[in-house]
C-alpha cells in the first residue's frame, strides 16, 4: 500500500505550473480526476494518470467533457474527493453538470486554466475570458460559487489544496482560474513533507450526527449560512436524495415558492454571508497610493512590476492582486476606490470582464479604466506602464 | 365514501411510503417494470443501503426518483451513465442502477452510453423505450418508428429508428436485451443476470404510452387496446432473423443480444492500481 506521501516527496522542484496544480491535488487528497484532453490542460490528466493510480485512484478520460463534469461529481456523491479540469472550451461544455454540482451542493474542484477565446480561440496561449462564465455560465441563477486563482507555480500548489478545502467547508463548487501562462511556466516548487499538509487538510463530514431514518439530504435550507454541513455519500446508509430539480429539504422536487426560495437563499447565503471569511487578496505600496492597479493570474505579474517600476518614477500608485475572484470582494474594491483616485485593471481580454465589476464595486467612488489584451500573449509591463502614463498624462493628473 | 389504501407489501418494504402514489399514468409500463425490480432486489435479498438508484431526465427517472428508500441519485437529462461511472468507480461494492429512457439513453445521452457500455462499468441499466418523448408532452424520439405521427413529426417521422439493445452489444455491453413490459419473467431473469453479473447489463424494456405513443402514434389511446398491440407486434429475435427489414418495420423485436463474461472497468482498475505501484 502506497501512501500520498510516496507519490508526493518532500523537495524542491522545477514543474510547470499544471504540474504543481497535479501535485497539490494529490496533496489535497484528491482520489477521482475525470477528464477530456484540451490545451493548455492536459499536463495535469497526465500527471494524474501517473500518480492517482499508484494510491488506488481513479484517473478516467471521459468521452466528452459533460461526461467528466458528471462522473467527477458521481465520485463525489460516492465518497471521494474528485476534480476535473480542463480550458474554456470544455467548460462551456461542462456547464449542464457544474450547475447541477451547484445545486445539490457537490464539492467539486473544477480547474480551468484559461486560453484565448472566444471558442476554441488560440489553444496553445493565454486568455483571461472565463471570468464571468465560471460565475455565470450556468443558466437559471439563483446561486453563488467559489472561484480562485493563483499567479505562480508555488501558488498554485498551495492553493489547489485550498480549494478543496473551500469546497468542503462551503459545500459548494470551487473553480480554479488558472490560465495559458500560469500551466505552462516551468517554475521553482517547494513541497513541504505531506505530514504538515495532511495537517492542514479538511475532510468532508460524512456523519449527518442523526440516525438514518431522520436524515434529510437538505436539511439544512432553514440555516442558509451554515458551514461544515455534513454530506453523506452513498453507501453510507442515509438515503441521499439528489436531483437537478427545486428539492425540499427532503431532496424531493418541489414546485412551491417556498421551497424554491430557500433553495436559492441557501446557494446564495452560503457564500455570501461569508464572504469575508472567504475573500483573499495581496498588495503593496497601497499606504500613499492615489491610483491603484488591479489585476490577477498572469497579468498580475506584469501589473506588478509595472508599478514598481512607475513608483521608481516617483508615482504613487498601488497594487492589488485578486486571489479570491468570486465571491467578488466588493468590500475591499470599495475601500480601493474611497482611497484612489483611478483604478487600472489589467486583464487579458478586451471586453473588460473584472473591470466591470470592479466598476460596479467602486460604485463611482473612482475613476475605472481597462487596460486589456486580447490574449495569445500576456501584457508586458512596459505595456501597463505605457497605458497608465498615456491615461495620466491625458488626464493630467500626473 | 372512504376507500380503503393497500399497500403492496414489497412498497412497504422498500420505498418511501411519503412519495406514494407514483405519477405513472394509466397504462404506463414504468410502474409494472418497478414492482418487478423490487421482486428481484427481495429476492435477491440486496441491502437497500448499498444499492444506488440512478435515473436522468424524462418519465423513466421523475417516476422513480426519490421513491427508493436507499440512495436515489437523479442526474440532468442524458446523464445518469456517467454519473453512475463516477460512482460505480468511486465505490465498486455499491449495487448501481440506471433507470433511464429511449430520449435519455440514446438521444442526448447516446455517447456517455456507448462509451459506458464500450468500458464495461459494470452496472445494470433499464432503459424504457416508449417510443415516444412523454413527459414533454409527445415529441418524436431516436426510436420513433418510420412514418409515425408526433407532435413534432406531424407528416410522419422521416428518420431511421435506433436499435439500443444491438448498439449496446456493438458497443460492447456484456449483456443486452430487450423485452416487452408484459414479459414479467423475462424481465426479472435479466434483472436478476444484470444485478449478479460483473458487466454493463442493458435491458430494454418496450414500455407501452397510451398517453403520448399510443394517443399520437397509434391513435390508441386506451390501455388494453396498446397492450393487445404491443403483443401482436412483438417478435422474437430469432423470428426476426428470418424476416425483411420492411417486414421488421416497426416491430418490437425481443430476445437476449448478448451475454458474455468479460473483465468489467472495476477489473481493469484493481490490474491497473497494482501495476501503477510497481512501476
Amino acid at each position: 500500500m502506497m501512501t500520498a506521501a510516496d507519490v508526493v516527496k518532500e523537495g524542491v522542484y522545477f514543474v510547470e505550473g499544471d504540474e504543481a496544480c497535479a501535485i497539490g491535488a494529490i496533496a489535497a487528497g484528491c482520489r477521482f480526476c475525470s477528464y477530456y484532453p484540451i490545451t493548455p490542460v492536459s499536463e495535469i490528466a497526465e500527471a494524474m494518470a501517473i500518480m492517482l493510480p499508484k494510491l488506488d485512484g481513479v484517473a478516467i478520460q471521459m468521452e466528452d467533457e459533460i461526461g467528466s463534469m458528471h462522473a467527477a461529481n458521481g465520485a463525489i456523491v460516492a465518497g471521494l474527493k474528485a476534480m476535473t479540469c480542463t480550458s474554456g472550451p470544455g467548460c462551456s461544455v461542462h456547464m449542464d453538470g457544474y450547475g447541477w454540482a451547484i445545486k445539490n451542493e457537490i464539492p467539486v474542484v473544477i480547474i480551468d486554466v484559461q486560453r484565448a477565446g472566444p471558442s476554441n480561440g488560440v489553444a496553445t496561449l493565454v486568455g483571461q475570458g472565463d471570468f464571468y462564465q465560471a460565475r455565470y455560465g450556468p443558466h437559471g441563477g439563483n446561486s453563488e460559487i467559489i472561484a480562485i486563482a493563483p499567479w505562480n507555480g508555488q501558488e498554485t500548489f498551495e492553493l489547489i489544496i485550498e480549494a478543496f478545502n473551500l469546497a468542503q467547508i462551503y459545500r459548494c463548487p470551487v473553480m480554479f482560474m488558472m490560465d495559458e501562462v500560469i500551466g505552462h511556466t516551468r517554475e521553482k516548487l517547494v513541497v513541504p513533507p505531506m505530514k504538515e499538509i495532511e495537517a492542514g487538510l479538511v475532510d468532508r463530514i460524512r456523519d449527518p450526527g442523526v440516525p438514518p431514518e431522520e436524515y434529510k439530504s437538505f436539511g439544512h435550507l432553514d440555516t442558509p449560512e451554515a458551514i461544515s454541513v455534513p454530506f453523506p455519500a452513498a453507501g453510507d446508509g442515509y438515503g441521499l436524495c439528489l436531483s437537478p430539480y427545486t428539492h425540499n429539504e427532503m431532496g424531493y422536487p418541489s414546485t412551491t415558492l417556498k421551497d424554491q426560495d430557500r433553495m436559492a437563499r441557501r446557494l446564495i447565503q452560503k457564500v455570501r454571508a461569508n464572504r469575508d471569511k472567504l475573500v483573499k487578496f495581496e498588495s503593496a505600496f497601497l499606504d500613499d497610493a492615489t491610483s491603484v492597479v488591479v489585476s490577477y493570474g498572469c497579468s498580475a505579474r506584469s501589473s506588478l512590476t509595472a508599478v514598481k517600476n512607475l513608483r521608481a518614477d516617483g508615482r504613487k500608485i498601488g497594487f492589488f492582486r485578486l486571489i479570491t475572484l468570486w465571491p467578488f470582494m466588493d468590500k475591499q474594491i470599495y475601500e480601493l476606490a474611497e482611497q484612489a483616485d483611478t483604478i487600472y485593471v489589467v486583464e487579458c481580454n478586451l471586453d473588460g470582464q473584472l473591470s466591470r465589476e470592479v466598476q460596479r464595486a467602486s460604485s463611482g467612488k473612482a475613476e475605472v479604466i481597462h487596460i486589456g489584451k486580447a490574449g495569445v500573449e500576456m501584457h508586458t509591463p512596459y505595456e501597463v506602464m505605457d497605458a497608465i502614463k498615456q491615461h495620466l498624462s491625458g488626464s493630467s493628473k500626473g | 365514501m372512504v376507500t380503503e389504501t393497500k399497500i403492496h407489501p414489497l412498497v412497504e418494504e422498500y420505498f418511501r411510503i411519503d412519495r406514494m402514489p407514483h405519477l405513472a399514468c394509466p397504462g404506463c409500463g414504468i410502474g409494472m417494470v418497478m414492482k418487478y425490480t423490487l421482486m428481484v432486489i427481495d429476492e435477491l435479498g440486496i441491502d437497500p443501503q448499498k444499492f444506488t438508484w440512478v435515473t436522468g431526465v424524462g418519465c423513466s427517472s421523475r417516476l422513480p426518483y426519490a421513491v427508493w428508500k436507499g440512495d436515489c441519485i437523479d442526474a440532468t437529462h442524458g446523464r445518469p451513465l456517467a454519473m453512475a461511472t463516477g460512482i460505480k468507480l468511486a465505490r465498486p461494492e455499491l449495487t448501481v442502477m440506471v433507470y433511464t429512457g429511449d430520449g435519455d439513453c440514446l438521444s442526448i445521452g447516446g455517447n456517455h452510453f456507448i462509451h459506458a457500455c464500450r468500458r464495461n462499468v459494470p452496472i445494470t441499466v433499464v432503459m424504457f423505450n416508449n417510443q415516444i418523448y412523454g413527459m414533454t408532452g409527445g415529441q418524436v424520439a431516436p426510436t420513433t418508428p418510420l412514418g409515425y405521427q408526433t407532435q413534432t413529426s406531424p407528416y410522419g417521422n422521416i428518420e431511421e429508428p435506433f436499435d439500443g439493445a444491438k448498439l449496446a452489444a456493438a458497443a460492447g455491453a456484456s449483456y443486452a436485451c430487450r423485452w416487452t413490459a408484459f414479459q414479467p419473467k423475462r424481465i426479472a431473469t435479466s434483472l436478476k443476470k444484470g444485478l449478479t453479473s460483473n458487466g454493463f447489463s442493458y435491458i430494454e424494456v418496450f414500455s407501452p404510452c397510451p398517453t403520448q405513443f399510443g394517443r399520437y402514434a397509434l391513435k390508441l389511446g386506451d390501455p388494453v387496446k396498446l397492450a393487445m398491440w404491443t403483443q401482436q407486434n412483438t417478435v422474437d429475435l430469432k423470428k426476426a432473423e428470418t424476416m425483411t427489414s420492411e417486414e421488421l418495420r416497426s416491430k418490437i423485436i425481443v430476445g437476449e443480444y448478448i451475454d458474455v463474461e468479460k473483465p468489467s472497468l472495476v477489473d481493469r482498475y484493481a490490474e491497473l492500481f497494482e501495476k501503477a505501484k510497481r512501476s
